[in-house]
């Protein structure tokens, strides 16, 4: 956060670009007039009157990413108060104390609560530090254990908190069908990028209503965002990335919330990153379970067989990783992943990487 | 208990020097006494009337033996020898220097203490049962939530600078010793639908010169959202709370003022935002915290039978039952007869940190209602216990009776006071004594405030009395009916005030009169609803 000396505080506020609002503004009522603007300066008419602080959280929540400045009566001891409120800079009417603010900045070495400075508050850094240490011990107990086993040790231990991330793709069913067995109320995340095959649509709802999973939950981008980003529905054209981005990572991180363990179907066969797969993994944010890591091609075969699992339809022409229509060609299966962006460097869709906060994509079951 | 790990020690060294640095930069001038009034405030440190006052936050009320070891060290060192257990569940030193006031938090922090925000207008210690985790009417232990809502409320970035005090207290047991229905926000540890544990929650209450009782916001709060809906109602508030007028700023007037379906209404919408975003707590860190607070192992020794008056007259009322098998709560009385309610002197503290150490597995609570409390006493013990304790004058048998007045320091010490509090405490103690009436009365609570601020939260008191000044004279208002806990419910003036000496003796025919209408064991409420409060009224005016 950067400290203005009062003579610097002429910057006018009338420009247009910038707004300045009064502690008691109801940001409601103002929203036409933020969009747009650049810089909005908050004054403090005291520095006891605690209302900037919250206006500034509330502003930073609600996704303005221009420049914040408190102004007015305040003291250096609130510098660091200001800065995880939100406050970009601030110009204090009494000039002078630049040595006292700097030094209120770093008097703390890291806080307890989440603000909008985007540190990692207390509980969250000690909660990743307890999660990485149940991986690893979780793996000490699972490592050899039958995928059976690791899954239902997964469901008890996370219940309530765990989710699965299913593509409904070429190997889904034989996972599906043992979590179908143990918790068919476990919730079933899909998403639908609106670019899937037809077949992969009337697949997944087949294979849900056979199966019996009873919380099957359809993810889609958000319409604004779709509409913004995408209009003319070229995107994946253009920048698949940003496609996946919009229609993969981002809802997936929103329906992710307030799960701490995803179910994935990743095997360690399908070769890359991917091969030195354990049952059990800390992304950062995330325990992602991997009951399927040591799985090889005729094990995915042999359950399919045992329980009369329907296929994919489009298995049999030649495609063994299916996702949107755009990105998916057939492929060898000895290198089942050859098939998705082809002709890219492209080889995961970004849903397998922990994102910062709050939202975590996972590979697909 | 909980104990700190390498964040919150750090935390709290770093405060200390923070603190430091302002307590030198007022010294130096950079800071105006305006600017350094609200920090040293969140430092716990008051400009009293005859020197600067130290208040000591006790987490909830609990306190290990180490600790009240050096808070009997401060009290020594710093101090004349005692300090003050308040209604907050805290300590109060009243002679220490400014210059001393770090070097004091230093030592504090060396055992896990510390006195950040135990005043200004910030959110305060949450107050909890004094018997959470021993008594047996428990659902669940509140101990947890208190450590995670003191630290999600320390050093906050939007809440330091609210428009008045915040006071959050929760209770975890079926009977509400934790008076939630006065709180600034009171929660209520309920089981929901599935079993799952969670909270009622409630906000709008408080005492002071509008006293309100708190309306009920929501019925049930899951555990990880709990930090996502304070913070949604502190917003709210934190925006909408009046600050042109600092007797009308507190939440309870915002929440009148807007009505409580329509303050609700603001709060679902901002927790609507916040829900499932980065203030859910892990449920790793709930189990971290709830690890430290594990109950007492059963003790199964044989009990001797004591025919001893004395041991049987104290066991009846300040031993209390506890879930676990072969244990008991014990109340230490800081009020014998004639004495400062709430004071406790440097070796009484020794003396009762050792007597947790033999008996009481290192533990003390501090109540609201200025006593002390060994949580987890084994019954087999509890003779031994008694003969120590009756030694050190701490062994007063009248944990709930009236003697077991409340007071705040009044114009002895507080410069907002109108009137004296203490001295009326000691002469109403006395005087119950001589007249024998303390034991017939049963339970009954009277509570003592030298000013509207209520610190002695008279309102909530059977019997309150209130200093107010009138032309320059202290006189004393007297109300009937409150009730703190539970049903929580604020007293009514009986009729014109008095001076002090007929205070005393007005509190004195109101007992009376109670222990002579009373039928079979009816509790002081009870009899006033039945017979209303003409009775008492004709008695006390009577001369
Ligand atoms: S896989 Fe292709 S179509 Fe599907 S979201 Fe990604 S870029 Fe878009
Ligand atoms: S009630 Fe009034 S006199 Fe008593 S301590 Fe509080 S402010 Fe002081």
């Amino acid at each position: 956060m950067q400290i203005e000396a009062t003579c610097e505080t002429a910057r006018s506020a009338e420009a247009p670009q910038v707004l300045a609002l009064p502690p008691d503004a109801i940001l409601e009522d103002i929203a036409n007039e933020i969009a747009g603007v650049e810089r909005i300066d908050i004054h403090f008419p005291s520095f006891k009157d605690g209302r900037g602080f919250s206006l500034a959280a509330r502003l930073r929540e609600r996704g303005f990413e221009g420049e914040l400045r408190a102004v007015g009566n305040l003291i250096p001891d609130q510098a660091r108060l200001l800065k995880r409120a939100g406050f970009d800079r601030v110009a204090p009417d009494q000039s002078g104390q630049a040595e006292r603010w700097n030094a209120a900045l770093t008097a703390f070495s890291g806080d307890y609560q989440p603000a909008e400075d985007k540190t990692e508050p207390a509980f969250a850094r000690r909660a990743r530090k307890t999660r990485a240490a149940l991986a690893d011990a979780l793996n000490a107990d699972y490592a050899d254990r039958p995928a059976r086993e690791v899954l239902a040790a997964a469901l008890d231990r996370f219940k309530g908190r765990i989710a699965v991330l299913s593509s409904f793709g070429a190997e889904s069913a034989a996972g599906l069908a043992m979590i179908a067995e143990i918790a068919p109320d476990t919730p079933v995340f899909f998403l639908d990028t609106e670019r899937h095959f037809a077949q992969t649509l009337d697949y997944r709802d087949a294979l849900v209503k056979r199966l019996g999973l009873t919380n099957v939950k359809i993810l889609r981008a958000d319409r604004d965002e779709a509409a913004a980003e995408d209009a003319d529905g070229q995107l994946w054209r253009r920048d698949s990335d940003a496609c996946c981005a919009l229609r993969k990572v981002r809802p997936l991180a929103r329906a992710l919330a307030g799960y701490d363990a995803l179910i994935t179907g990743r095997k360690r066969y399908h070769g890359g990153v991917r091969e030195t797969l354990e049952p059990f993994e800390f992304d950062g944010v995330r325990i992602k379970v991997n009951p399927l890591a040591g799985w090889s091609r005729e094990d995915v075969q042999a359950v399919f067989e045992k329980l009369d699992l329907p296929a994919h339809p489009m298995v049999e022409q030649g495609y063994v990783s299916i996702g949107c229509w755009p990105c998916t060609a057939p492929a060898s299966p000895a290198n089942v992943r050859d098939g998705r962006w082809r002709g890219q460097d492209k080889t995961e869709c970004g849903i397998h990487q922990p994102l910062a906060a709050g939202g975590q994509g996972g590979p697909l079951l | 208990m909980y104990r700190y790990d390498e964040i919150d020690d750090t935390l709290v060294r770093e405060r200390v020097e923070e603190f430091r640095g302002q307590v030198a930069a007022r010294i130096k001038g950079d800071l105006t006494e305006d600017q350094f009034k609200p920090l040293r405030l969140m430092n716990g440190v008051y400009l009293q009337l005859h020197a600067y006052m130290l208040r000591v936050a006790i987490p909830y009320g609990v306190l290990s033996s180490d600790q009240l070891r050096m808070l009997a060290h401060v009290a020594r060192t710093y101090d004349r020898g005692y300090g003050h257990f308040t209604t907050r569940q805290n300590i109060q030193y009243n002679w220490p220097r400014l210059v001393d006031i770090p070097e004091i938090l230093d030592q504090l922090a060396s055992v896990e203490m510390h006195a950040i925000q135990t005043s200004g207008n910030c959110i305060r210690n949450t107050t909890t049962d004094p018997f959470a985790g021993a008594a047996a009417d428990e659902v669940s232990d509140p101990r947890p939530w208190c450590e995670l809502i003191r630290q999600w409320s320390t050093l906050h970035p939007e809440f330091t600078y609210l428009p008045r005090k915040f006071k959050i207290a929760v209770t975890g047991a079926k009977a509400d010793r934790a008076a939630i229905g006065v709180h600034d926000i009171g929660l209520r540890l309920v089981a929901g639908e599935n079993g799952d544990i969670g909270f009622e929650v409630h906000a709008g209450g408080g005492q002071g010169r509008t006293p309100r009782v708190a309306v009920k916001l929501r019925d049930f709060v899951g555990q990880r959202d709990l930090l996502a809906y304070l913070t949604a109602i502190l917003r709210v508030y934190n925006l909408a709370g009046r600050r042109d007028n600092m007797y009308k700023a507190r939440i309870k007037i915002l929440v009148e003022s807007m009505g409580a379906d329509a303050f609700t209404e603001a709060v679902e919408d901002e927790f609507a935002r916040l829900k499932n975003g980065p203030l859910t707590i892990p449920v790793e860190e709930i189990e971290r915290v709830a690890a430290h607070f594990l109950p007492p192992a059963a003790d199964p020794r044989p009990v001797a039978k004591s025919a001893d008056p004395a041991f049987l007259r104290w066991k009846a009322h300040n031993v209390k039952p506890h879930k676990v098998d072969g244990l008991r709560s014990v109340v230490v009385s800081l009020k014998p007869t004639g004495k400062t309610p709430g004071d406790a002197s440097a070796g009484q503290m020794d003396a009762l940190a050792d007597l947790a150490d033999r008996y009481g597995l290192s533990e003390i609570r501090v109540t609201k209602e200025q006593n002390l409390v060994l949580p987890h006493v084994a019954a087999a013990d509890l003779a031994d216990l008694h003969a120590v304790l009756a030694g050190l004058e701490l062994a007063t048998p009248n944990a709930g009776l009236a003697s077991d007045i409340v007071s705040c320091p009044g114009l002895d010490y507080c410069n907002l006071a109108n009137a004296r509090s203490i001295p009326l405490a000691q002469a109403i103690s006395k005087r119950l004594a001589e007249t024998g009436l303390d034991e017939p009365a049963g339970e009954l609570t009277i509570k003592i405030s030298g000013c509207i601020n209520a610190c002695g939260h008279h309102h909530v008191a059977n019997i309150g009395l209130l200093g107010v000044d009138k032309k320059g004279e202290e006189v004393y208002q007297l109300t009937v009916g409150g009730v703190a806990d539970g049903q929580s419910a604020v007293g009514k003036i009986l009729g014109p005030g008095f001076t002090a000496d007929s205070a005393v003796e007005a509190v004195l025919t109101v007992v009376r009169v109670f222990t002579e209408r009373r039928t079979g064991a009816e509790t002081f409420i009870e009899t006033l609803g039945r017979i209303g409060a003409d009775p008492f009224k004709e008695a006390v005016y009577a001369d």
